[in-house]
């Protein structure tokens, strides 16, 4: 079983959260698991580890459709974030939108981080390939 | 002896003669001539002695039997010949000759006298050539000739007179047959009261253009002419021409028919035609233009500028058209055009002007061609709104199908996981807690399923039908609703909207949209503060505006701005806040031809402005 350190799973859905917590466990081993309700709480907490030098996540799982903060928001803060580690970034949606595909392609391409696109369901064979570290 | 003619005492006799005449003696020396005949050929005296042969040496050869036998007294005429005078000039002569006897009556000689017919002749060869020129005349322009004997009844035809009624060369007419070949009906019986009247009154014809059937039997116009002649005050006969002017009148009919036909054609056209002048005074209308412009005769317009007829303004700028194409004679086609007449109503035309060309290539006028695209103009205007509609509905429709998409697609994954994890899990405690969320995400479902058929459900319906609703009464309607919920939330409203204030809207649409922003603005009341809504209205430009004031969170509206109305997205960390309410409050006042505003300041409040379309 891969061993990665942090994972954050950014979702408002509890399901989805519960869901993703149950694949990742049984899948791969970590550290800690983090889940936020929107793009907001998540993007202050890795604030707070970056100035109290403690590692941030090395895995996000990131859901687009939020309140406050929706995940392209919450993108393009992190993106600006000093941060010189590749991070695994996989946005999960059940969007089938286009411009949401158009939006990734783009942060995708401006981005040393790895960003993945995945539609819903999530599957443990899904979770097993997306969840390796950059 | 040789007998010698005694000269010397009548040579002086014959020098007198009136007639130009010389003595010949039988070697046909001329011994003697008269002072005329010397003053045709020669005054030289020696010429007297000169053998005739000698003096006219290209006629006499052929007189000489002639004279032979005018010496054996038997003279025979000479006939006509032309001879050159002193001056080179031609004349002609009549020859004779007579023997010269001397007193013993022998004959000595001859004696020839000249008939100068010089004139004659060339009256003869003038007449000759007026004849051919006559002839030739009437072959040219078909003008024949005709002559009635009447004493005779007799009836000439010349060569043309005949080509034209195409009969034989050798074919006689009369008076009866001639009249015949005038067609039946107006052109037999103009002809015949013609003739009748010039036999019986002596009255001339011309001009007449009538119609004749020829032997052939081809049909043909002829112009008739005829004058009565008299000899000695009594009329002898007839005289006239008949000329061939088939071509012509056939010309002239086919132009005619030209005209008619083009004159039907522009005045049927369904498009306004005219022509102006130089001075842009119009010379031609046809009847569309005529309607156009509200009179029942061409006359009315003719002449007529266009600022006589249209306000100053765009007849200056028709004219500065107008000269333009005259100027330049580049045509101007199919322009679109705004025409507004003095009564002020407008018309919009395809018009196009075109420069009329004389033969030096200069311009005379122009011809003016106007579609009238009024009702045309008017449907493209339609159907542009309905395409309007048409792409607003449709990306309205994309919108909803990827929002109803999105939510139900994020359900069924979540039940799909959720299944999928009940399949392979051992823990009982675990097993309960996934049925929970099942249950959870099935009620989430309906709930979703139900908030779309709220949308759907106004966006299609087509008929809408608004009433006239008292506002400020409704607002104390709604507040009694929410009493409870009110009191719990300590709020407060304060209805400042005038109390006979009436908007027109779908009854149930405005209990939703008062309720909805009115439980928005509790919901998202400052923690610090009781929540304080006040609710007024006016009317603005066809609008009943109602402003609904809170003193609530405030919005970002910078951020939110754009998304503020969309389905799902809620902009505060509240556990009440779906996403839906404003969506389909919008959706509900869009329906009813209104429109929204908001502003707002973070941690002061939120100010809605819903604008009730007070026409349709």
């Amino acid at each position: 079983m891969t061993k990665i350190s942090d994972i954050t799973i950014i979702d408002d859905d509890p399901i989805v959260v519960f869901g993703l917590r149950k694949l990742i466990t049984s899948t791969i081993k970590c550290n800690s698991i983090e889940s936020y309700g929107n793009g907001l709480l998540a993007y202050d907490a890795i604030m707070k580890k970056l100035d109290d030098k403690q590692p941030i996540p090395k895995v996000i799982f990131l859901d687009i459709n939020m309140p406050i903060m929706d995940g392209w928001e919450f993108l393009e803060a992190f993106l600006k974030l000093p941060i010189t580690d590749k991070i695994k970034i996989n946005i999960i949606t059940s969007s089938i939108d286009s411009f949401d595909k158009k939006q990734w392609e783009s942060y995708k391409n401006k981005s040393h981080h790895v960003i993945t696109f995945n539609q819903k369901p999530i599957n443990k064979i899904k979770i097993e390939e997306i969840t390796q570290v950059a | 002896m040789i007998k010698v003619p005694q000269t010397s005492s009548t040579s002086y006799l014959i020098r007198q003669l009136p007639t130009p005449t010389a003595f010949i003696d039988t070697n046909y020396n001329i011994v003697h001539t008269s002072e005329k005949w010397m003053n045709i050929f020669n005054n030289n005296e020696s010429y007297n002695t000169a053998s005739l042969f000698t003096a006219f040496p290209n006629l006499s050869s052929k007189w000489k039997k002639e004279l032979e036998n005018c010496f054996k007294g038997n003279p025979q005429p000479m006939g006509i010949h032309q001879a050159k005078d002193i001056d080179d000039q031609d004349v002609w002569f009549e020859w004779s000759n007579a023997p010269w006897y001397d007193t013993n009556e022998n004959i000595i000689g001859a004696i020839i006298q000249l008939n100068n017919i010089t004139d004659s002749v060339n009256n003869e060869l003038e007449l000759n050539k007026k004849n051919l020129l006559l002839k030739q005349q009437a072959e040219i322009t078909k003008i024949g000739q005709w002559e009635y004997d009447i004493l005779d009844n007799q009836l000439t035809w010349c060569t043309t007179t005949k080509a034209i009624h195409e009969v034989p060369p050798h074919f006689t007419p009369n008076i009866e047959n001639a009249i015949h070949y005038f067609k039946e009906g107006h052109s037999r019986n103009a002809i015949s009261m013609a003739v009748f009247e010039a036999q019986n009154k002596g009255k001339a014809y011309s001009n007449l253009k009538l119609q004749i059937i020829t032997a052939t039997g081809n049909e043909k116009w002829v112009m008739a002419g005829g004058k009565p002649i008299y000899h000695k005050g009594e009329l002898i006969g007839l005289i006239g021409t008949i000329q061939d002017i088939h071509d012509q009148v056939e010309a002239d009919i086919k132009t005619l028919d030209n005209e008619k036909l083009l004159r039907t054609l522009i005045d049927n056209l369904p498009v306004n035609v005219y022509i102006k002048d130089t001075e842009s005074r119009k010379i031609l209308v046809n009847k569309a233009e005529c309607e156009f412009l509200g009179v029942k005769n061409p006359e009315d317009l003719l002449g007529k500028s266009d600022f006589e007829l249209y306000p100053s303004e765009s007849a200056a700028r028709s004219r500065e058209e107008d000269l333009l194409v005259m100027n330049t004679l580049k045509p101007i086609i199919g322009k679109e055009t705004l025409n507004i007449k003095l009564d002020g109503k407008e018309t919009s035309f395809l018009s196009s002007k075109i420069p009329l060309l004389n033969n030096k290539g200069l311009a005379y006028g122009i011809v003016g061609i106007s579609l009238d695209i009024t009702k045309l103009k008017e449907k493209e205007s339609e159907l542009r709104n309905i395409i309007n509609i048409a792409s607003i509905q449709n990306k309205k429709l994309l919108n909803f199908a990827h929002i109803v998409s999105h939510n139900l697609r994020s359900h069924s994954a979540n039940f799909s996981m959720l299944l999928d994890f009940l399949k392979t899990e051992k823990d009982e405690d675990e097993k309960n807690r996934i049925i929970e969320m099942l249950t959870n995400a099935s009620n989430n479902l309906l709930e979703t399923l139900d908030s779309l058929n709220d949308v759907i459900t106004i966006n299609t319906n087509t008929n809408i039908d608004k009433k006239n609703i008292n506002l400020h009464n409704k607002v104390i309607t709604i507040n009694q609703h929410l009493t409870g919920y009110l009191l719990n939330n300590r709020a407060e409203i304060k209805n400042t909207i005038p109390e006979d204030f009436k908007i027109k809207s779908v009854p149930t649409y405005l209990d939703g949209i008062l309720t909805n922003f009115i439980t928005n603005a509790v919901k998202f009341k400052h923690p610090d503060r009781n929540s304080k809504i006040t609710l007024s209205a006016i009317k603005k430009n066809n609008y009943s505006i109602l402003t609904i004031a809170d003193n609530g969170l405030g919005i970002d509206l910078e951020k939110y701005g754009k998304k503020l109305f969309g389905m799902y997205k809620t902009f505060h960390d509240h556990k009440d806040a779906r996403g839906i309410g404003l969506y389909i409050t919008k959706n509900q006042i869009d329906a009813m031809n209104g429109k929204i505003e908001v502003s707002s300041e973070i941690g002061m409040g939120t100010e809605f402005k819903i604008f009730f379309n007070d026409k349709n």
